[in-house]
């Protein structure tokens, strides 16, 4: 069985299995259901083709089609939970209602009845038990004789009526023993089974099982993910094939069984050994990996790997480092401009007014500047925390733009462009931290532009979306450096930075904020031309979840209709 | 009256035709990003035995010289509306629009349709009694359309649901749903004015009508179960699930 195929009923199956024992045969019901649906609307249909019908007949086909459908309807929408009485009992009851229907409206072939009544009974005993069954058999046989009394055209001999009662009865007892055992064993089985597909299909790390060869035999939806393939692409190779390891330079040799299970690797084979493997992008994706042989179902050998992923650790500890330089660095320079202006004020306490005037102004701007670097750090780990707590509420983003555009320009002496229209509407957001977003990106217009080029900023009312772009003429990055720049820590000239500063936690912050907005950011910049960051957030009052009126962003008539039937629909990945 | 009938329900037909191609379009187009999608299929099947009912209908009457009742326009009249502007704002939608409006608050035209629909059904039901006045034989052909027009009444129940729940939240109505909500149990009364002239006889059930509607059941039932299981039990990820079908890239680091 292929884990990560049963995903999505892992958590069904142990479901089931916790009911020891009492689950009814869902799938038994559900095809029923569907068959019994078939069979009504067929034989419905059928009867509004014959020509000349009348009288009993054509009642019974009426019958059949106005309320058999529907019931038979309602059962199987019913049969979608296993448990329903309706499904569990309204089924075998309807049925013995029609067939009663049959004796009564068509004497001719009522005999054709006894043998529907032993397969709704049987039925009945398989899913339901005995005592059901039994009662339905009861009303079987009491139906059969009403229906020769008020019909007797409908009569059935007494030896057929006998035999009739004994198969019931054979029936019922004899299905009821062998459903009880199946039930037994199906519980005990997908108990077990529910389990271990759980625990599989549910850990971060992935785990692959091969045979003693090294082919694949099964794998998990995280190993999958890991190796950036399909499930299905997985079973059947080999494991060199897929897992490609390697250990510093030396390819892992699996040629005489596994090399991780032979010790071909250092390391600690209970915490797992370090090797890595080239990702889909040609990068080196670092893993730590362990392998243990297993006895498999059939006897055999097999091997089970488990990969852990650790480039994130990799990299945090690669960004953490960058960081501790970053920060001491960012840190550093104005405090050592208030420590050396500190210094001279203190040894020279008769220091010419104006200098005095001028070392002030600097130890208050640097003041300043220190505090905005913490109040960044601090910000960023709330972030980090989940520790921000936002009120989105309509907010007008036009005057907070002016003001922070009109503030900027005359602190930095720079051109700022704002282009606004009049009726912008307003946005579905948290006014601070609108009021954050402007201010990093353009601070980092500002700041990316050296040359003093001109900033533009736009915004403008975009379908059920307000979208504001901040675009410099500045240094730009490239493709790769603009894929990142939204991470933490990470600056675009990170080897000893510092022509532009920074402690590379702004974007970071923009990102973490509009995406707490439910809104969406984008960057798009070209080396020494330029850069271009476009926020996308929600037009106030359109955001509805679950079905509101926001539109899809794609003219998808299947969607629109699920949006409106109240399906909760789940964003793009 | 004859060519009204006949021309609407000509017009009917071609928009439930091309609905369903349109439909059609788009689950090919998203096949390969979300997989199949029951809701795709559902509504395809439903589209193409609504529109060839309403086909087969209007030409019996514009071509084979059949009558055509006033109920049947008066159905269709009511209908025409919501269905014309859920299929335009569709085919905004694929012109690259919004493929919706939002409508403020609840304007008098909205409050006044529960009672317009009251007086309506009510006014069906007098009618249907002048109809049936000369005499009535219900037989198994109806059928069909009688169970059509329980199913479509409860998918508009599902709809008119999401329509008043969703209006609570955003203070408004979204014009597409509203149009879709009407759609619906407009098409079943159309489908029992059809029952009633046929009992009456001045209608014909013929075989390639019946068959139509008799393929129009298990397709109606078919959609019901998508929109219960789906909604109710969530036994299955539609195309609400953009993310299945997707693998994400492993992460990488630098070498």
């Amino acid at each position: 069985m292929n884990l990560a195929r049963v995903t999505g009923m892992t958590s069904a199956g142990s479901a089931a299995g916790s009911q020891a024992g009492n689950e009814p045969d869902a799938l038994a019901l559900r095809v029923v259901a569907r068959i019994r649906v078939a069979v009504a609307i067929g034989v419905a249909a059928t009867g509004s083709f014959l020509p000349g019908m009348s009288g009993g007949p054509e009642w019974l086909f009426l019958v059949i089609g106005l309320l058999w459908v529907p019931w038979a309807s309602i059962v199987l929408l019913a049969a979608d939970r296993a448990t329903s009485p309706v499904s569990l009992l309204g089924g075998p009851v309807g049925d013995v209602a029609v067939l009663f229907a049959v004796q009564m409206l068509a004497p001719g072939v009522a005999h054709a009845a006894l043998p529907g009544y032993v397969a709704v009974v049987a039925f009945a005993a398989y899913t339901s038990g005995r005592d059901f069954a039994a009662l339905l058999a009861t009303g079987a046989l009491t139906l059969t004789v009403t229906a020769q009394y008020v019909t007797p055209a409908a009569k059935v001999e007494s030896p057929s009526a006998a035999l009739f009662g004994g198969v019931l009865v054979a029936v019922v007892l004899l299905l009821d023993r062998t459903a009880d055992m199946q039930r037994r064993e199906v519980a005990r089985s997908n108990r077990l089974e529910g389990r271990s597909d759980a625990v599989l299909a549910h850990i971060a790390d992935g785990v692959l099982v091969t045979d003693a060869a090294g082919g694949v035999v099964q794998g998990n939806p995280a190993v999958a993910r890991l190796l950036g393939r399909w499930e299905d692409d997985l079973v059947g190779r080999h494991c060199s094939e897929v897992l490609g390891l390697r250990a510093g330079e030396r390819a892992l040799d699996c040629s005489k069984g596994c090399a991780l299970l032979a010790g071909g690797v250092s390391g600690d084979p209970a915490l797992g050994r370090e090797v890595w493997r080239a990702g889909t992008d040609g990068r080196r994706q670092p893993l730590l990996a362990n392998a243990v042989a297993v006895g498999g179902v059939d006897g055999s050998i097999e091997v089970v790997h488990s990969l852990r992923d650790i480039t994130k650790v990799k990299q945090a500890d690669e960004a953490k480092t960058l960081f501790l330089a970053t920060a001491s660095h960012e840190l550093r320079t104005p405090l050592t401009v208030i420590s050396g202006f500190a210094s001279t004020l203190r040894s020279d306490p008769d220091t010419d007014p104006v200098m005095r005037e001028r070392a002030l102004a600097a130890i208050e701007r640097r003041s300043v500047e220190l505090t905005k670097i913490i109040d960044r750090l601090l910000l960023s780990s709330r972030i980090e925390a989940g520790r921000v707590d936002l009120t989105l509420a309509p907010t007008d983003m036009a005057p907070l733009l002016w003001e922070r555009a009109e503030a900027l320009a005359a602190a930095t002496d720079r051109t700022i462009s704002v282009k606004v229209p009049g009726d912008l509407p307003a946005v579905h957001g948290d006014a601070q931290a609108c009021v954050t977003v402007v201010d990093h990106l353009l601070d980092n217009a500002i700041k990316y532009s050296p040359g003093g080029q001109p900033v533009e900023v736009e915004m403008r009312g975009a379908g059920d979306d307000v979208v504001l772009t901040v675009t410099d003429a500045g240094v730009g990055m490239d493709a790769e450096q603009a894929a990142r720049c939204f991470d933490k820590f990470w600056q675009a000239e990170s080897t000893d930075v510092r022509r532009f500063g920074g402690t590379g936690i702004g974007l970071y912050i923009v990102r973490s904020l509009v995406e707490a907005m439910h809104g969406d950011i984008a960057v798009s910049s070209v080396p020494s031309a330029g850069t271009t960051f476009t926020v996308s957030l929600r037009r106030a009052l359109a955001e509805a979840p679950h079905g509101g009126v926001t539109p899809g962003t794609e003219p998808s008539v299947i969607r629109e209709f699920m949006r409106q039937i109240g399906v909760p629909m789940r964003i793009d990945a | 009256m004859k060519a009204a009938v006949a021309g609407l329900n000509l017009l009917l037909g071609m928009v439930y035709l091309s609905y369903g191609l349109m439909t059609i379009v788009d689950l090919r187009r998203g096949w390969e990003k979300r997989g199949f999608s029951h809701f795709g299929l559902a509504w395809i099947a439903m589209a193409f035995t609504c529109g060839p009912h309403h086909f087969e209908h209007g030409l019996h009457i514009a071509v084979a010289g059949r009558d055509g009742g006033a109920l049947d326009l008066i159905a269709v009249v009511v209908g025409l509306p919501a269905g014309v502007t859920w299929f335009l704002l569709r085919v905004d939608a694929l012109a690259g629009g919004r493929g919706d409006r939002f409508i403020s608050g609840t304007p008098r035209w909205i409050s006044a349709l529960p009672a317009l629909s009251a007086i309506y059904l009510v006014a069906l039901v007098g009618a249907a009694g002048a109809v049936l006045a000369g005499g009535a034989d219900f037989n198994p052909k109806m059928t069909p359309n009688v169970l059509l027009l329980a199913v479509y009444f409860l998918v508009g129940y599902y709809l008119a649901r999401t329509q008043l729940r969703n209006r609570r939240l955003i203070g408004g109505w979204s014009l597409s749903g509203l149009s879709l909500t009407f759609v619906f149990p407009t098409c079943g009364l159309m489908h029992i004015a059809f029952v009633l002239y046929a009992a009456a006889g001045t209608y014909t059930v013929d075989t390639h009508g019946l068959v139509i509607d008799w393929l129009a059941v298990p397709a109606a039932l078919y959609f019901v179960w998508v929109v219960r299981s789906t909604i109710y039990l969530q036994t299955f990820d539609d195309w609400n699930n953009s993310s299945a079908g997707s693998i994400p890239a492993p992460a990488a680091a630098p070498a």
